[in-house]
């Protein structure tokens, strides 16, 4: 180990991809097209909403010239929702991750989930998986936490807090959130000892691994030597069954 | 394990109870009696690495009808005892796992791979993984209240033997990221 970078991604680069999410703004003035290597952003023309990357609307909001509109999920009621799931509905699993926009049809064709298909929609307008599904802006499904949650809500609670509706109690729900997640994140590494050595964390957002990316990867490293070498002799005992019974039944062999 | 992980170095020295199987002159030091020799049968605390060297090669059979034997049997340290097991098995939380060794872990890791003990195994990774979820919870605490694991903190870091002080300090580092950058999100 020469360098003693952590593995992953730490929270300030993670804050640091999350700055690219699309959220949606209301413009105070106009404000041509700006080129850019990922393309022109939206010409913005004061009464109409726009979607912009989260960070040309923290500067945009500095400058007084635009208002943040909070995505759905980041209401009171959608957060308060989320709260009873985790801790009441299911107080073992994390809250699901939003659907997907898009689902198969099953003829080899992807259209959006619930509406018509739309006819002049072109194969490259589809968006199927995060990090590029529009997740924080007004579209966002409410009730639902996007891959980029926690840093998000951060960052908006820290820099256009005027722009949510009913901030403290946002704040407040938040830690609460935050808080019955860690617990549940240190309690899924129980579950490895019931062998299987698998870990479920559907729906934990981004900054949530990168906190505990290292004590997880320890605790699965650990259990992993100390199974070891219960692990070499089970593996020694089904090559002498194998090589026993290989004389009859050496169709169900599976060969590697 | 890496060739100059001081860890695997310091689990090498740990003393395991080994029986000589061979009768040896003037060793009898090892046993408090320097003026005898060493008589077969005796226990003696040998270090890993000599232990498992001399218990796994084989010497030459003195007669013709008699096997070839190892120097010396290795038992289980005091630390993999049943009395340590039980009291796992109980609660493994209340066994302060520093006292017994300081690479409990590492320890058991290198006793299994040389014995079959498949209950041992179990109780080890169940001890671990139980004990993991308290030193999250420490850790994410020791950041919350800015003392660094001083202070409370520092009895519990008391109990933990060298992995789960790893784990500790992983488990910190990562809380520790997370709040420093929520502190300095309004800087920028």
């Amino acid at each position: 180990m020469a360098l003693p970078l952590p593995s992953g991604l730490v929270p300030t680069e993670v804050a640091f991809l999350c700055e690219m999410e699309m959220v949606t703004i209301v413009p105070r003035q106009r404000l041509e097209p700006i080129q850019l290597l990922s393309g022109e952003t939206p010409a913005l023309r004061p009464p109409h909403r726009a979607e912009v990357p989260l960070w040309l609307a923290l500067l945009l909001k500095k400058q007084r010239r635009a208002n943040i509109v909070a995505p759905p999920w980041l209401l009171v009621s959608s957060l308060q929702d989320l709260v009873h799931q985790e801790t009441n509905v299911d107080p073992e699993a994390f809250s699901p991750p939003p659907p997907p926009p898009m689902r198969s049809d099953g003829r080899g064709t992807a259209r959006p989930y619930g509406t018509h298909p739309d006819p002049d929609s072109k194969p490259g307008d589809l968006i199927l998986a995060p990090p590029f599904l529009p997740s924080c802006t007004q579209e966002a499904p409410s009730g639902y936490l996007p891959y980029h949650w926690l840093e998000m809500s951060e960052t908006l609670l820290a820099h256009a807090a005027d722009d949510i509706p009913n901030a403290p109690d946002v704040r407040a729900l938040l830690r609460d959130l935050q808080e019955v997640r860690a617990a549940k994140m240190r309690g899924s590494t129980r579950h490895l000892d019931g062998g299987g050595g698998v870990l479920n964390l559907r729906g934990v957002g981004a900054m949530e691994l990168a906190e505990s990316r290292g004590f997880v990867l320890g605790v699965v490293d650990g259990v992993r030597k100390i199974g070891a070498s219960m692990e070499a002799s089970r593996r020694e005992e089904e090559e002498e069954r194998a090589a026993a019974g290989g004389a009859d039944d050496s169709d169900e062999e599976m060969e590697f | 394990m890496s060739y100059y992980d001081i860890d695997a170095i310091l689990t090498d020295a740990e003393k395991v109870p080994c029986k000589f199987e061979l009768e040896v002159a003037e060793l009898g030091y090892l046993d408090h009696n320097p003026a005898q020799p060493l008589k077969a049968g005796t226990s003696v605390g040998l270090p890993l690495w000599l232990g498992e060297l001399l218990a796994l090669a084989s010497r030459a059979p003195s007669s013709s009808e008699e096997d070839s034997k190892s120097f010396i049997s290795l038992n289980l340290p005091s630390s993999l005892s049943n009395e340590v097991m039980s009291a796992l098995k109980a609660d493994p939380r209340a066994v302060p796992l520093r006292d017994q060794s300081h690479n409990f872990y590492g320890l058991g890791t290198r006793m299994l791979d040389l014995f079959d003990e498949r209950e041992i195994c179990a109780i080890l990774r169940k001890t671990f993984v139980t004990r993991a979820a308290d030193i999250a919870l420490h850790a994410r605490k020791a950041g919350a209240t800015e003392d660094m694991g001083i202070g409370g903190g520092e009895e519990f870091l008391r109990g933990l033997e060298e992995w789960e002080r790893k784990l500790f300090k992983k488990a910190h580092d990562g809380t520790k990221g997370t709040k420093e950058w929520m502190e300095g999100i309004k800087k920028y």
